[in-house]
């Protein structure tokens, strides 16, 4: 009785601080509550979002991926040189896709077979993709990239006034939480995280599990580096700097656990919305940007203090 | 120090975990307390030790009413705690770690290393360590850990010494020596509160003991007024017969061959044969590679050199997975570190080697983890609120059991046990005894490795003894406990 | 239900900070919305004070988002303006290609942009308020080269590869000067201070000879200053951009030779000035150049 109380707190709990969030703003700002800002905040989180949910299978095994941030830009930049190279995007969408899957495993790889730090390992990675986003764009931005209409509808597009990139964030969610709740390969990605060491006599193929979480992190930034790069239709190579940071913040705001082992992604949806709300009310409510750090910093810090176990 | 704690009362919510509980400890004697997992042992030597507070009841230091509320009131009053995870910091020196958080100072507020140093290696000395007090106490034994533990203690000025469990990961002849330390100090009139699984050794140790149940007093004797089959009784509330059950498996043809394996210097040359339905003991004393051993032959750590046989061909196993789908099961020695998901329920932790098994293309069948997992625990009898309960929320005893039920429920035919019933109460000692038997019956081919002669003795059809990684010798049948000591110690 | 509780507390603590600095929610027809792409440069912070006191004295009010340099940031803050319905978008894109999407759905919601400091490229803006950059590089080029005589090594630290601020800048600077100047290294710094130290530290190591440096922000000037007084090269001409107050300073303290002066305060309430004619109905020119000078 006893436990399930707690832990039916700790689940609700990120979803509770939204709501009240939420009727806060709804209550000091008339433009806050509207189907079209409501519509709005959705089309800002999904970037976040989907970086996000990459980000929660990786930290699900106790690990740590900065890289996402640069992978996005890199992703972006390829994809928009594609694009204004002529080919279509029915297939330079999926090549992109491919790409941050490929760039997201390189980390994985190391992690496992080296058995270096997460942290260290994609930090490095961090780097090193930066360093080739400016390389491939020679630091400018690339613009030019035609008028297609997959590509156009994925940042700017909408389907029955809900925009698209919402659309892909919450089919991601959505997917992702059924393979982690119900599929083999989600029930390993939690026993790596639990205890790697338990997982490797059940006979799990730990490594493989281990690199292959940075490999999905790596598809979900190069998502979200196609939902931006149409948005802004033109690649930008200092996108997603620090994306990694709001990317944690989200998921860890989810209640999931640093150490691994303990989250579940409706929690990183409901993680990425109250950051996403927090940025959009704040703006509404014409709080200074340098307020806005502080009270977004304070709230995770709450989030986290809230969440401690006993 | 004579301490008494009286009619003390402990409820975590609504729960009561300590019911009017009474212990007394005289000046210069050592006190076993004993009951079964969960009967309330740890949670009233917490009390002592000022990490958690009492609901009623009252402490008695020589007579006086004390007041401990926090973790300083019992270093103050003269009460030390040693867990059975040692509280060691494995980066800093001997000296460092038994001044931890009392460091003398210079006149200048800075640490004096060498007041510290001269001080711990006099108290080392004390207790009959020779050791440098600059050496890393990542780079000692547990065995010494322990003693460095003590001195940590005696440096705070302890009159009373609660240990518990300290002998789960000592050798024999660490577990004489740290007697020996335990008998000079109650001459100097240092008390100690001894808990341990290890029932005979109370009786080669303390004075009196203390029993409890279910959170309750159930009385207090001279131990000599005790014989061992009374204090288990005492424990479990009734008399249990024999501790083992008669044996009824009926060993057949070999299953398993094993020939000049070997890996490093952890082990070399061991040979040996293991039939179907038969149950080997692997004895020897701790370190002597016997973990590394069977963590090999599961392909934990692949061994390098020799030949593996299985049903007369040669097999290559090199990794977990290899090793299950040959039929091999290893029920690991520390269950908590490298056996459960401990904060994942008890269908996951049953379930997470048969995962492939319950889906179709990946996807779990919905129920079908809850019915694969039941089964398995209604088997072996585990004992829990639910199967969604953590398994760090189980007893001991019955974490082992859905360690167990995950192995058995995969039908292996070679089912490697490693301290099948450390930290685990009577009751359900005798329940684990069982399932082997039961298994072995079956036809199971059952390898355990075991620091408890009687458990050996008890459950075996022949001992490899293993010194010092390697093979010292082979007991076929009618071994006794002397035997088996001289080959693991090799006197 | 402690946890609750404690949910409940610290909710209320943001809803009683967020009351403190929020304002009462006003007739949007009086809101100007101000993107600016910065305010970690106090370049763009002295832009913003102007507009806020030119606001306030024509009875606006200015609502100011600020993006980090983050175009995806920006994009948001953007939407956000939209949805607040504000009369006049004023934009200081932090990419100007990037800004087109933005333009595009402030215009699909029917409220005017107008781009201040940087351009948009590809989408059509209201008006474009800004200095000449490339007439302000070509005024530091010539200035140098008065300096440092024909001939003489010098160095350009350039902006934030890409930036229209950078490109212009350099665009005037290097038009000015080639073929008379021997510009032996020119390298990135970002506009920022930290960045134009160890950028003119490399510099330094390979050419200890040089007579002259230009820098597409005062920042970087600044930095580059700090850098050859570490080298001992007192007598190397630095000629930086903005005039920021530190650099004003340093123009006086004879540190720096001289700093080009955009009038970030004069851009900022010009950009109010005119969305607030358009507000009234006025016609505004789709161009409007705000002056430079040389602080010497």
């Amino acid at each position: 009785m006893k436990i399930r109380f707690g832990k039916l707190v700790s689940r609700l709990g990120p979803l509770l601080g939204l709501l009240i969030l939420s009727a806060l703003l709804a209550a000091l700002s008339p433009d806050f509550l509207t189907v079209s800002n409501l519509m709005n905040i959705l089309n800002q989180v999904s970037l976040n979002g989907l970086v996000a949910v990459g980000m929660t299978f990786v930290i699900l095994t106790g690990g740590i991926d900065l890289s996402v941030g640069s992978i996005l830009a890199l992703t972006a930049a390829l994809l928009a040189a594609m694009l204004k190279a002529g080919i279509p995007d029915f297939l330079a969408i999926p090549a992109t896709i491919l790409l941050g899957l490929a760039l997201g495993m390189a980390s994985g790889v190391a992690i496992s077979i080296f058995r270096l730090q997460p942290f260290i390992v994609t930090m490095a990675f961090m780097t090193i993709y930066r360093g080739a986003t400016f390389v491939f764009t020679q630091g400018r931005p690339i613009t030019g990239l035609g008028n297609r209409r997959i590509f156009a509808a994925l940042g700017r597009g909408e389907l029955g006034g809900v925009p698209w990139s919402g659309l892909v964030f919450l089919a991601g969610i959505g997917i992702t939480a059924f393979v982690l709740a119900r599929t083999v390969y989600g029930k390993y990605v939690y026993a790596v995280g639990g205890n790697p060491e338990a997982a490797r006599l059940s006979g799990l193929a730990v490594r493989k599990i281990t690199a292959s979480v940075y490999a999905v992190s790596g598809i979900f930034a190069a998502l979200a580096g196609i939902v931006l790069t149409s948005r802004l239709d033109s690649a930008q190579p200092l996108a997603g700097n620090g994306y990694e940071l709001d990317a944690i913040a989200a998921v860890v705001l989810g209640g999931t656990s640093l150490s691994g082992g303990k989250g579940f992604m409706l929690g990183t949806l409901i993680g990425a919305f109250i950051i996403g709300v927090l940025n959009n009310g704040l703006n509404l409510l014409e709080v200074s940007s340098f307020y806005q750090q502080i009270v977004k910093g304070g709230v995770i810090l709450l989030a986290v203090l809230l969440d401690r176990r006993k | 120090m004579n301490l008494e704690m009286r009619g003390i009362h402990k409820s975590f919510g609504t729960i009561p975990v300590l019911k009017n509980m009474n212990l007394e400890v005289r000046e210069g004697e050592i006190h076993a307390l004993v009951g079964e997992n969960g009967a309330g042992k740890s949670t009233l030597m917490r009390i002592l030790g000022g990490v958690i507070s009492k609901d009623a009841g009252e402490i008695l230091v020589d007579g006086r009413p004390i007041e401990i509320s926090k973790v300083r009131d019992a270093e103050r009053a003269g009460i030390s705690i040693i867990h059975q995870e040692l509280s060691v910091l494995p980066n800093m020196t001997v000296a460092e770690n038994i001044f931890l958080g009392m460091e003398p100072r210079t006149r200048l507020g800075l640490v004096d290393s060498k007041a510290m140093r001269r001080a711990a290696a006099e108290t080392l000395g004390r207790l009959g360590l020779g050791l440098e007090p600059r050496v890393r106490a990542g780079d000692l034994g547990v065995g010494q850990l322990q003693l460095v533990e003590i001195a940590k203690a005696l440096i705070r000025k302890a009159r009373l010494i609660v240990m518990d469990e300290p002998t789960s990961a000592l050798s024999e002849r660490e577990t004489k020596r740290l007697f020996e330390v335990m008998r000079a100090l109650k001459a100097e009139g240092v008390s100690f509160v001894y808990i341990s699984h290890r029932l005979e050794e109370l009786f080669a140790i303390c004075d009196r003991l203390t029993v409890l149940r279910d959170g309750e007093y159930v009385g207090s004797a001279s131990i000599r007024e005790l014989s061992l089959e009374r204090v288990v009784a005492m424990m479990v509330g009734r008399e249990i017969g024999d501790r083992f059950p008669v044996k009824t498996n009926r060993p057949g043809g070999v299953v398993l061959e094993v020939r000049d394996l070997g890996r490093g210097r952890d082990f070399k040359g061991i040979s040996f044969s293991l039939r179907r339905g038969e149950i080997l003991g692997v004895a020897g004393l701790m370190g002597a590679g016997r973990t590394e051993l069977v963590r090999a032959l599961f392909g934990a750590e692949p061994a390098e050199r020799g030949n593996i046989l299985l049903d007369g061909q040669e097999v290559r196993i090199r990794s977990p997975q290899e090793a299950m789908a040959l039929g091999l099961a290893l029920v690991t020695e520390e269950r908590k570190v490298d056996g459960l998901f401990l904060p994942f329920g008890v269908d996951f932790n049953i379930g997470s080697a048969s995962f492939p098994s319950l889906a179709t293309l990946g996807v779990l069948s919905p129920g079908k983890l809850e019915a694969f997992a039941g089964k398995a625990a209604e088997a072996l009898r585990v004992k829990t609120p639910s199967l969604a309960s953590p398994a760090a929320s189980l007893s001991g005893g019955n974490q082992q059991k859905v360690v167990l039920a995950r192995w058995l429920a995969r039908e292996p035919r070679v089912l490697v046990l490693d301290e099948p019933t450390r930290g685990v109460d009577v009751g359900a000692k005798r329940e684990i005894y069982e399932i082997i038997d039961r298994l072995a019956a079956r036809g199971v081919a059952v390898l355990m490795v075991s620091s408890e002669l009687p458990e050996i003795i008890g459950m075996s059809d022949r001992v490899l003894v293993m010194r010092n990684g390697k093979n010292a010798g082979l007991l076929e049948s009618g071994f006794t406990q002397e035997q088996i000591m001289s080959l693991a110690t090799g006197v | 239900m402690k946890r609750i509780l404690a949910a409940l507390t610290a909710v209320l603590l943001c809803a009683a900070l967020l009351a403190g600095c929020g304002r009462d929610a006003k007739a949007s027809a009086k809101k100007i919305g101000l993107a600016i792409s910065t305010l970690n440069n106090p370049f763009f912070v002295t832009l913003k004070d102007g507009a806020s006191a030119k606001a306030t004295e024509l009875g606006y009010e200015l609502v100011v988002t600020d993006a980090q340099d983050d175009p995806a940031k920006q994009a948001g803050q953007v939407d956000d303006l939209i949805q607040k319905k504000v009369a006049v978008i004023l934009i200081n894109p932090c990419n100007s290609d990037a800004a087109k999407t933005m333009v595009e759905k402030a215009a699909k919601a029917g409220i005017p942009v107008i781009s201040v400091d940087r351009g948009v490229n590809g989408a059509e803006v209201l008006s474009h308020i800004a200095s000449d950059n490339v007439a302000g590089g070509a005024l530091a080029g010539q200035e140098l080269l008065a300096l440092v005589g024909e001939g003489a090594k010098v160095v350009e630290l350039e902006g934030i590869p890409g930036a229209s601020a950078a490109v212009d800048r350099g665009k005037g600077f290097n038009e000015a000067v080639v073929g008379k100047l021997n510009v032996v290294a020119r390298q990135p710094a970002d506009f920022n201070r930290d960045k134009g130290f160890t950028v003119m530290q490399n510099i330094i190591q390979a050419n200890k000879d040089i007579r002259g440096v230009f820098a597409h922000n005062d920042e970087m000037a600044l930095g580059a200053i700090k850098a050859l007084e570490a080298a001992g090269l007192k007598d190397v001409i630095v000629i930086g951009f903005d005039a920021v107050d530190d650099a004003v300073a340093a123009v006086k303290a004879g540190n720096m030779k001289a700093t080009v002066a955009q009038k970030p305060s004069l851009i900022g309430s010009m950009a109010v000035e005119t969305a607030v004619a358009h507000i009234k109905g006025e016609a505004v020119q789709k161009q409007i150049p705000v002056p430079l000078e040389l602080v010497k």
